[in-house]
C-alpha cells in the first residue's frame, strides 16, 4: 500500500484534485506532443521531479512504486527491439535487432515512460476518494464510480480478513507442507467467497438503514484555494506542453 | 403506554430458511428512555432491531411509530429511517467510503439535504463523537473503537429521534466502553431515545432506564433493570446476575444491608459510594 501511504502523506495532499488531475493530463498531452525521445524523457523527468521534489515523495518509495510498471515497460521495449527468428539455420533460434525501427521504438518507449510518470504523479499525490470526486466531476457514469468506491473499501476489509484467516490457519499448521498449503489456500478462497457474499448483504442493509435508494452519494471534500491551485497547475501544464511542442 | 415512540404488537418473523426469529413479540419503547435489550445469541435482538428501522417487515403482527402503523412505501421508509437511526454491530459492514467525513455524509446526502446543511451536520456529528481530528483520515487506518464512533456519527448526522445500537460495546476495551457510555449519555441528555442491544449485564443494570429480556424470539421480561435483572428466571436465562447486585446481596449476608439503609447501587461507582457512606454511618454509631 505504498501508493496509498504516499497519497495521504504528501505535501500536496490538500491541493485540489482538479489541479493535480489537470497537471497530470497536461503531462500526458506533453508526452504525446513530444517530437523526440529526448523531449519525452525531459517531460518524464519534469513530472518525476514534481512528484519527488514538489509533493515530497521519497525517491526510493517512488522507484518502488514505479518498479512493476517499469519492468513491464522494459519487457515491452525489449520485445520491440529484438525479435526471435526460428527459421534460421540448423533450427537454432536467432535474435535479430530491429535496427531500422530504433528511432520509432525509442519514441514509443520514451512517450510511454512520460505517460507513466504523469499517472504516477496523480496516484502518488491524490487519495483515491479525491480521484473518484474528480471523475464524478468529469461526469463518469455513477454505477462505475459506485463500484470503485465499494471495491476500494472492500479491498481493505478483505485484505484484513485474508490476513486474519492466514494467521489462524498458520497457527494450526495450515501451511506446514505443500499439500497442506494447497488445502488451506482452497479453504481460504471458499471462506472468502462466503464472506464477500455476507458482507455485500450487510452493506446493503446498512445502506438501506441510512436511507439509500440506489446511487451512493457522499459529500465532496472541499479544498482551500482551489482556483489558485488550478491556475498554477494550468500554467505549469501549458508550459510543459509548450516545451514538448517547441523542443526538437 | 401513551408515550411509546415505537411499538411492536405481536410481531412474528420467519426467515427464509424457516427459522422463527421473532415469535409474538410485543414491546413499547418509551420516548426519551434508555432501553437495554438483553438476551443470548440468537434470541432475536438484531431481528427486532431491523424491524424498528423498517428493514424487515413482520411476517405477522405490526410495528407502530407514534401510534401509527409503519408505512412500508419508499416515502414512508425514507421518513422512518430519518427518524430511527441504526448502528450495526460490525463497523466494517456499515462503513462505505474510504474517508471518514465522506462516510458520515452518506445518510444526510441520501436525505436530499443541501450541501451546506450536510457539511454542518457532518461537523456536528463528528464533534459529538470526538472524531473531528480524524475527519480526513482513511477509514481503514482507524482503530476498531474509532470505526464504531464513525458509525455512530454517520447515524447522528441524520439527526434521528431514536438511535438503535446493536451491541455497541462488543470488541471495545474498558476505556473505549467508558467513552462510548459518555457519548450515549450526552445523546440521552439531549433528549434522544436510545435502544441498545447488549450482553453486558453490568452496563444494562447501571445505564438503562428500562431493560428488555428476550429468549428464543419472545419477550421474557420488560421493566426497570433494578427490578427485572434481579429476578431469578431472568438471571437463569441470561446465565448471570449484575455484579453490583450480587455484591450487594452477598454483603447483606454478612450483615451489611445496604438496601435496608436505602441504598440501591446500580453501578460500581454507586456501590463503592454506598459502602463508604455505610461504613461512615456504622463508625459514628
Amino acid at each position: 500500500m505504498l501508493t496509498e501511504q504516499s497519497a495521504y502523506s504528501n505535501r500536496w495532499r490538500r491541493v485540489s484534485p482538479i489541479a493535480k488531475g489537470f497537471f497530470s493530463l497536461c503531462g500526458t498531452i506533453a508526452a504525446f506532443a513530444a517530437g523526440s525521445p529526448r523531449t519525452a524523457l525531459l517531460i518524464a523527468l519534469i513530472l518525476a521531479a514534481a512528484t519527488i521534489c514538489g509533493a515530497g515523495i521519497p525517491p526510493l518509495r517512488y522507484l518502488r512504486v514505479a518498479a512493476p510498471a517499469l519492468l513491464f515497460l522494459a519487457a515491452s521495449c525489449l520485445s520491440l527491439v529484438f525479435s526471435l527468428d526460428f527459421a534460421g539455420t540448423a533450427g537454432a533460434p536467432a535474435i535479430h535487432p530491429a535496427t531500422a525501427e530504433f528511432p520509432r521504438i525509442a519514441q514509443v518507449c520514451s512517450r510511454s515512460l512520460a505517460c507513466l510518470t504523469a499517472l504516477l504523479f496523480l496516484s502518488l499525490t491524490t487519495p483515491l476518494p479525491d480521484i473518484i470526486t474528480l471523475l464524478r466531476r468529469c461526469k463518469l457514469p455513477d454505477t462505475l464510480l459506485d463500484l470503485m468506491v465499494l471495491c476500494y473499501r472492500t479491498l481493505f476489509v478483505l485484505s484484513e480478513a485474508v490476513h486474519e484467516t492466514i494467521t489462524a490457519q498458520s497457527a494450526r499448521l495450515g501451511y506446514a507442507s505443500f499439500r497442506l498449503s494447497l488445502r488451506s489456500l482452497g479453504s481460504l478462497l471458499a471462506n472468502l467467497t462466503v464472506q464477500v457474499w455476507q458482507r455485500s448483504q450487510s452493506l446493503h442493509l446498512a445502506a438501506l438503514a441510512r436511507n439509500n435508494d440506489g446511487a451512493l452519494r457522499f459529500l465532496e471534500s472541499s479544498h482551500a484555494n482551489a482556483s489558485k491551485s488550478i491556475s498554477i497547475a494550468a500554467g505549469a501544464g501549458a508550459l510543459m506542453i509548450a516545451l514538448a511542442v517547441t523542443l526538437p | 403506554m401513551s408515550d411509546a415512540i415505537l411499538k411492536l404488537e405481536d410481531v412474528c418473523y420467519l426467515y427464509a430458511d424457516g427459522t422463527r426469529a421473532l415469535d409474538g413479540c410485543s414491546l413499547a419503547i418509551r420516548r426519551g428512555a434508555r432501553t437495554a435489550v438483553l438476551g443470548a445469541n440468537g434470541a432475536g435482538k438484531t431481528t427486532m432491531f431491523l424491524h424498528l428501522n423498517g428493514i424487515l417487515r413482520p411476517t405477522a403482527g405490526r410495528v407502530l411509530c407514534e401510534g401509527t402503523p409503519l408505512d412500508y412505501s419508499r416515502n414512508g421508509m425514507r421518513r422512518l429511517r430519518s427518524r430511527v437511526g441504526m448502528v450495526f454491530q460490525n463497523p466494517d459492514s456499515q462503513l462505505f467510503s474510504a474517508s471518514v467525513r465522506e462516510d458520515v455524509s452518506f445518510g444526510p446526502m441520501n436525505m436530499g439535504l443541501p450541501e451546506a446543511a450536510v457539511r454542518q451536520r457532518v461537523e456536528e456529528a463528528l464533534c459529538a463523537v470526538g472524531m473531528t481530528d480524524s475527519a480526513e483520515k482513511p477509514v481503514h487506518n482507524l482503530s476498531y473503537g474509532q470505526k464504531k464512533r464513525v458509525c455512530i456519527a454517520g447515524v447522528l448526522a441524520m439527526q434521528p429521534e431514536i438511535v438503535v445500537l446493536d451491541e455497541p460495546m462488543a470488541g471495545l476495551d474498558a476505556a473505549m466502553q467508558e467513552e462510548l457510555t459518555t457519548i450515549l449519555e450526552k445523546l440521552h441528555s439531549g433528549g434522544m431515545t436510545i435502544v441498545v442491544a447488549t450482553h453486558d449485564l453490568d452496563f444494562a443494570y447501571g445505564w438503562a432506564d428500562e431493560s428488555v429480556v428476550m429468549e428464543a424470539g419472545r419477550l421474557l421480561a420488560h421493566g426497570p433493570p433494578a427490578e427485572i435483572l434481579r429476578r431469578g428466571e431472568v438471571q437463569s436465562t441470561l446465565g448471570a446476575a449484575p455484579l453490583v447486585e450480587e455484591i450487594t446481596r452477598s454483603l447483606s449476608l454478612i450483615g451489611i444491608d445496604l438496601r435496608g439503609k436505602g441504598y440501591l447501587p446500580r453501578s460500581r461507582k454507586e456501590l463503592l459510594k454506598a459502602i463508604s457512606e455505610y461504613a461512615g454511618q456504622e463508625g459514628r454509631a
